[in-house]
């Protein structure tokens, strides 16, 4: 695929928001703290500053079984249906179903298809031509195993979406995690892809679930130098994130060379996320947005699709943080207020006073211990990282090109 | 975990009489750095266990490692005196040697392995060899053990050094509906024993918080104290 090739033909690229009211049925518990209301939340927030329009809306499609077992061992969505239907047995456990993360509820095979089934719309969208971008923010369920619910994650809607790009349309696709929690399940599922790269930016699994993302794991075989893995050390602020950001994303985009990407944009990097260490702020984490789209503007001639993620502060700071990703996926600047519509609206649920302004201000927090620590520590990680992967890229180089289909067919 | 369950058990073995330098090749080819050394292998090429039928009654003479090799020739202090590549391996192997039994725990063979600081140990079934273990096979044990390959949380707590201690942190533990994939000891002392556990919870901080309201030590995940 040549760059440039946007299919919107010049005019103002079209942008889809993938959603109905049946992605909310994913709820793990009530009181779980993967709370499925943040995605209306997010959806009021955006209407109510005139972000997000009635045109952008796009519905679910559908997805098969057969292609859900693309991804996941079928013994595993047997285990995930009989669960569903109030049916776990003691198996259930080795399929990581039935604990306090992954609890099981009725119908949950069917809700989690379902936001399966929108990220996979959202992917079609792009691929097929039929819109630029396309964001479905109740996806971004990356720690699900092949046969293995983890991390509140029962099936990895990314996987699909990514498994849909380069099967059925030859994509090479880069997947972007900016959750706080390594992206195991999709670095897993695709390591020893080649035509998938995955980079990570997150706490370190030395203090963190799930553990992994440690700089050494680079991919294995044909996917070797395609998994990127930064971890950011706890109390990480705004410059030091931005600067791992710039060391790392941009240098490996353009070294694999997609026709997509992929972004988790979980929500759980910022300050006030009550399952994570970082002290990240709403201003970071919306410009961390506008530069993927500005990268996917360079390299994959605008084709970006963007899914929620994690994000454990539902009424505050989720809500502002997606609304900010929906805002540079679509081009609109937000008011520098939250409407006072929505914050009436949704002042009775909260148990905190709702936000007034769209970013927060981070020179009014208490200074972070270990500052300068922090920074030079992820400089030098970022360093040594793009050290070690500069060589093995340097020797895949000529592989990759000889095995690059240029010629290949695009979408549109 | 006993040694029959992480020892190679198809292992290289060679005859005293093999020149050197061949050693030095087939460790070269094989990608393995030690050999033990059976009395009726004589010169001839190296063979894996079982193939001949008459192993059980060779014996074990000797084993011999890269390290043994290194020096040899060399114009260096520690070199072997007067040994030459073309000299036969039992100019330069150890003998006796020491060896495992496939029911040892690995625990008891890595300790050998430690105190004699040696590499690797033939495992002797009898007079039979039937496999060799090495440090690197005790790294991938531990490794294992750990529990690593699951993602998870890590904690750490501290227990009183008492019977029942462990019990009632594993249920509280299993109270909050969280499975633990692996538990080991880190430290212990007349007082009190430190646990590394890990669970398979996103929110450890939450099960920390919950762990420390039911009086338990937990010194991994330190708290989030951002402000002081």
């Amino acid at each position: 695929m040549s760059e440039g090739a946007a299919p919107s033909g010049g005019s103002t690229p079209s942008v889809r928001f993938v959603y109905d009211a049946s992605l909310a049925a994913y709820e793990l518990a009530p009181e779980h703290p993967f709370r499925p209301e943040r995605l209306e939340l997010t959806r009021t927030l955006l209407e109510a500053t005139g972000a997000l329009d009635r045109e952008a809306y796009a519905d679910v499609g559908p997805l098969t079984e057969r292609e859900l077992a693309r991804v996941h061992a079928t013994r595993y969505i047997d285990a995930v249906k009989r669960a569903s239907r109030g049916d776990a047995g003691d198996e259930a456990y080795a399929f990581g179903l039935g604990t306090g993360d992954n609890p099981v509820f009725p119908n949950m095979h069917e809700a989690v298809l379902r936001v399966c089934a929108a990220t996979v719309s959202a992917v079609e969208l792009v691929a097929s031509g039929a819109a630029t971008r396309a964001v479905n923010l109740a996806g971004g369920l990356h720690h699900a195993m092949h046969a293995k619910a983890s991390g509140f994650c029962v099936y990895n809607d990314l996987a699909l979406g990514i498994r849909r790009a380069v099967d059925a349309h030859g994509l090479r696709v880069a997947y972007l995690d900016l959750d706080v929690h390594h992206g195991d399940g999709v670095q897993w599922l695709f390591y020893d892809t080649p035509d998938v790269m995955t980079i990570g930016l997150h706490e370190s699994g030395r203090y963190l679930f799930p553990g992994t993302g440690h700089t050494y794991e680079t991919g294995r075989g044909p996917g070797r130098g395609l998994a990127v893995n930064m971890p950011l050390e706890p109390f990480t602020e705004d410059a030091s994130f931005l600067e791992a950001f710039e060391t790392v994303v941009p240098r490996a985009l353009e070294a694999f060379r997609p026709d997509l990407i992929v972004l988790q944009a979980g929500a759980d990097m910022h300050r006030d996320d009550p399952l994570a260490d970082l002290s990240v702020s709403l201003a970071a984490m919306g410009a961390s947005y506008r530069r993927v789209v500005e990268l996917s503007e360079a390299l994959t001639g605008g084709r970006l699709v963007a899914t929620g993620g994690g994000g454990y502060d539902p009424y505050r700071t989720v809500p502002r943080a997606w609304s900010l990703l929906w805002a540079a996926v679509a081009g609109v600047t937000l008011p520098e207020r939250v409407p006072e519509t929505w914050r009436e609206r949704w002042a009775g649920s909260s148990a905190l006073p709702l936000p007034e302004t769209m970013v927060d201000d981070p020179s009014s927090w208490p200074p972070v211990p270990r500052r300068a620590t922090v920074s030079s520590h992820n400089r030098a990680v970022a360093a040594r990282l793009m050290e070690v992967l500069e060589t093995i890229w340097a020797e895949r180089g000529t592989d990759a090109e000889a095995t690059r289909h240029d010629d290949r067919e695009g979408p549109g | 975990m006993l040694v029959q369950d992480i020892m190679t058990r198809q292992v290289v073995a060679i005859g005293p009489d093999m020149p050197i330098k061949d050693v030095n090749a087939l460790m070269e080819q094989r990608n393995i750095r030690h050999f033990p050394i059976l009395e009726s292998g004589g010169s001839g090429p190296a063979r894996l266990t079982g193939e001949a039928p008459d192993d059980a009654v060779d014996r074990l003479v000797g084993i011999v490692s890269d390290r043994d090799l290194r020096l040899v020739g060399a114009e260096h202090p520690m070199a072997p005196a007067g040994v030459a590549a073309v000299d036969p391996v039992r100019r330069v192997m150890v003998s006796p040697v020491l060896t495992a039994h496939p029911l040892d725990p690995i625990e008891e063979t890595a300790k050998t392995l430690r105190e004699h600081k040696i590499g690797a140990m033939p495992v002797m079934d009898g007079d039979r060899l039937v496999g060799i273990v090495t440090g690197i096979d005790m790294l991938d044990a531990l490794v294992r053990m750990s529990g690593v390959y699951e993602a998870a949380t890590r904690l750490e707590v501290e227990v009183p050094n008492r019977p029942g201690a462990l019990a009632s942190l594993l249920a509280a533990i299993a109270e909050r509906k969280h499975n633990v994939s692996s538990v080991m000891t880190s430290r212990a002392d007349a007082e009190s024993v430190t646990f590394v556990l890990r669970v398979s919870t996103v929110d450890g901080r939450r099960l920390a918080h919950h762990l420390r309201d039911a009086g338990f030590v937990v010194l991994w995940p330190i708290d989030k104290t951002p402000t002081s």
